[in-house]
């Protein structure tokens, strides 16, 4: 009796060690180097494709000499002037587009960068053909999740079935010894395994509650195919045109607004191909036709391309919204673009890296509330806020070094919701 | 034999639960659920929202011909010429900013409306070489005018130039959507100091 209740207790330690010891090793170095590699990279490389520079697999057998690697790292164009085949190369390979310099790397971080490279191109090399850098390293968490799930699961039923197999045998030497022991306890009836059962039951289905309840209504990272694939990273990114060029509601009304037709076609009036840009995919992996979805542009503004005119058989384009607040929620552009300062990029990412938009915030209260209890408003030279006179007194006399949007009445339930 | 039946159940189990778990990073095509759609949905239209009230199908409503804002400082007399028809072109030569001269706040703001709405191509040096033109490199097929150091440009008349900002001219779209009366004003009075102020210098010593 007492050896089969002990059995269990021993097991489940058991398990806990081992599960313990398959997630520890992984933390330190390649995590870094993935931080390292989406911070400073990412915008400009793939570790499985070539986006604006060239795919980063396998990158320290093309550059054996690793000085050069660091180097060119650090300053690229100084690598060039001196003439290293190889930096000319690449160079040349990639329509002569500067890599950044980046002379805060240290020997150290890059190593980790590129530790962080060579585990990441690994495991599932058609997975990693997303756009973007920050979606590829998800995936690659999810995997190891995975990994690691799975391996605990096999040790669990593999521990389970020895557990039995010794049960068996137990019973049968005693069958054969004397038969005064008492009937084995049934698995199902065991109220070490039931009470195991019913912790991981209840753990497991109420983190799954607790999550899916949490996440109605919340739509972060839906990211729907547009009629148009319009690139924000061709257009903001690579073109650096301006948000507010086409959102410049933002600084004027609640809305940002959607560009009307007419505004793609102060450009795409000219600009009927997409030809010099880099390669465009979708989320699944699909190549783009750029040039064809100009053309789609046209259909939708009824301009005749070879005519160079407008036939006057447009319609709109029926763009699929995807930052959407409840109805109850009151939000205003304006009041923060123009009077509060905020970058776009702050609530929406970073648009102009996403090849298809995709919602970065959450947009629940709570990421509201944080933001205003932690962001400072901007007082100097800003007359929106000249009101504030007791505010103003208290800086200038030192009283206070700076006001959050909290202390101006920004988490108040009024201010959203009325 | 129901025994081990039952004993299959577990693992089972928890390979659904890791399963779910492990589902997560699939594209997200929909933008999943609400708990009370009445109230998460707007039940009026809204701005982009179609509408069936109207003939063309939308919401948004382009201002009533030949209305003017409210608070409208000045109205531009002048309508887009005619294809073909340059008439309203050569009479804008006459308008003149109805404007005063800006102060130093609203240059500053009159430089951002510049960067935001015209450095892309024109750039922000004025020499026709923003982004979209790149020295040829960019997508823009055609050089953008150099608005500095460009005899053309620099004695264009100022009415002229807001005509061509207001109504498109020649692969130049039309701006009045972006920007409104006076911000026009104000960026071609933007342009206008720069022509008067760099001009000789970019002339002589090219930085």
């Amino acid at each position: 009796m007492m050896s089969s209740r002990s059995l269990p207790r021993n097991l489940s330690r058991l398990l806990l060690v081992t599960f313990f010891l398959l997630t520890v090793p992984t933390a330190l170095k390649a995590q870094d180097g993935k931080q390292l590699f989406n911070a400073k990279c990412a915008s400009c490389h793939a570790v499985d494709k070539n986006l604006v520079g060239p795919a980063l697999k396998g990158v320290e057998e093309r550059w054996p000499e690793r000085d050069k690697l660091y180097a060119w790292i650090n300053n690229s164009s100084a690598l060039i002037k001196t003439g290293y085949p190889r930096a000319v190369e690449v160079y040349n390979q990639f329509n002569k587009i500067q890599m950044a310099a980046f002379p805060e790397l240290k020997p150290a971080d890059i190593d980790a960068i590129l530790a962080y490279i060579a585990t990441a191109g690994t495991p599932k090399p058609s997975e990693s053909s997303t756009s973007g850098g920050a979606a590829v390293s998800e995936e690659d968490d999810s995997d190891s999740g995975l990994l690691y799930g799975i391996l605990t699961l096999t040790l669990a039923v593999i521990a389970l079935i020895l557990l039995q197999v010794n049960s068996n045998l137990r019973k049968m030497t005693d069958e054969k010894g004397n038969a005064s022991t008492p009937e084995p306890i049934p698995f199902w009836r065991n109220k070490a395994y039931i009470a195991l059962a019913a912790i991981l039951l209840f753990m497991g289905g109420g983190y799954i509650t607790f999550q899916s309840a949490q996440g109605l209504g919340r739509s972060k990272n839906y990211q729907p195919e547009q009629p148009i694939y319009y690139s924000h990273t061709v257009h903001a990114g690579i073109n650096q045109i301006n948000c507010l060029y086409c959102h410049g509601g933002a600084q004027e009304s609640k809305h940002a607004n959607i560009p009307s037709v007419n505004v793609c076609m102060n450009c795409h009036m000219a600009i009927n191909e997409y030809a010099k840009g880099p390669k465009l995919y979708r989320e699944d992996g699909k190549e783009v036709d750029g040039t064809a979805e100009i053309r789609k542009l046209y259909q939708y503004a009824g301009w005749d391309p070879d005519a160079k005119m407008y036939t006057g058989q447009g319609k709109p384009i029926e763009w699929i919204r995807i930052h959407n607040l409840p109805d109850h929620v009151y939000f205003n552009h304006a009041q923060h673009v123009k009077a509060g300062k905020v970058q776009c990029q702050t609530c929406h990412g970073e648009i102009q890296k996403m090849g298809e938009v995709y919602q970065a915030s959450d947009l629940s209260m709570g990421w509201c509330i944080n933001c205003h209890r932690e962001s400072k408003v901007q007082f100097t030279d800003n007359k929106y806020y000249s009101i504030y006179e007791k505010f103003h007194e208290d800086i200038k006399n030192k009283r206070m070094d700076s006001v959050t949007v909290e202390k101006i009445g920004g988490t108040e339930c009024q201010k959203c919701h009325y | 034999m129901q025994m081990m039946n039952r004993r299959m159940i577990y693992p089972f189990a928890l390979l659904l639960i890791a399963a779910t778990f492990g589902c997560s990073s699939e594209v997200k095509r929909k933008p999943g659920r609400v708990y009370m759609p009445d109230m998460a949905y707007s039940r009026a239209y809204e701005t982009y929202s179609s509408n069936p009230v109207f003939v063309d199908g939308q919401t948004n409503r382009q201002p009533v011909a030949g209305t003017v804002k409210r608070g409208a400082d000045w109205v531009y007399h002048l309508a887009k010429d005619a294809e073909g028809d340059t008439s309203h072109y050569f009479a804008s030569q006459m308008t003149k900013n109805p404007f005063p001269a800006l102060d130093d706040g609203q240059m500053k703001e009159a430089e951002r409306l510049y960067l935001i709405n015209c450095g892309i191509c024109h750039g922000t040096k004025l020499d026709g070489n923003g982004p979209l033109w790149k020295d040829g490199d960019g997508p823009y097929p055609a050089k953008p005018a150099a608005l500095v150091g460009d005899a053309k440009y620099e004695s264009m008349p100022e009415g002229q130039m807001f005509y061509s900002v207001t109504y498109g001219k020649n692969l130049m779209g039309p701006y009045a959507s972006q920007l409104d009366t006076k911000q026009r004003w104000m960026v071609i009075a933007y342009i206008k100091a720069k022509q008067g102020k760099t001009a000789p210098a970019a002339a002589t010593a090219n930085p």
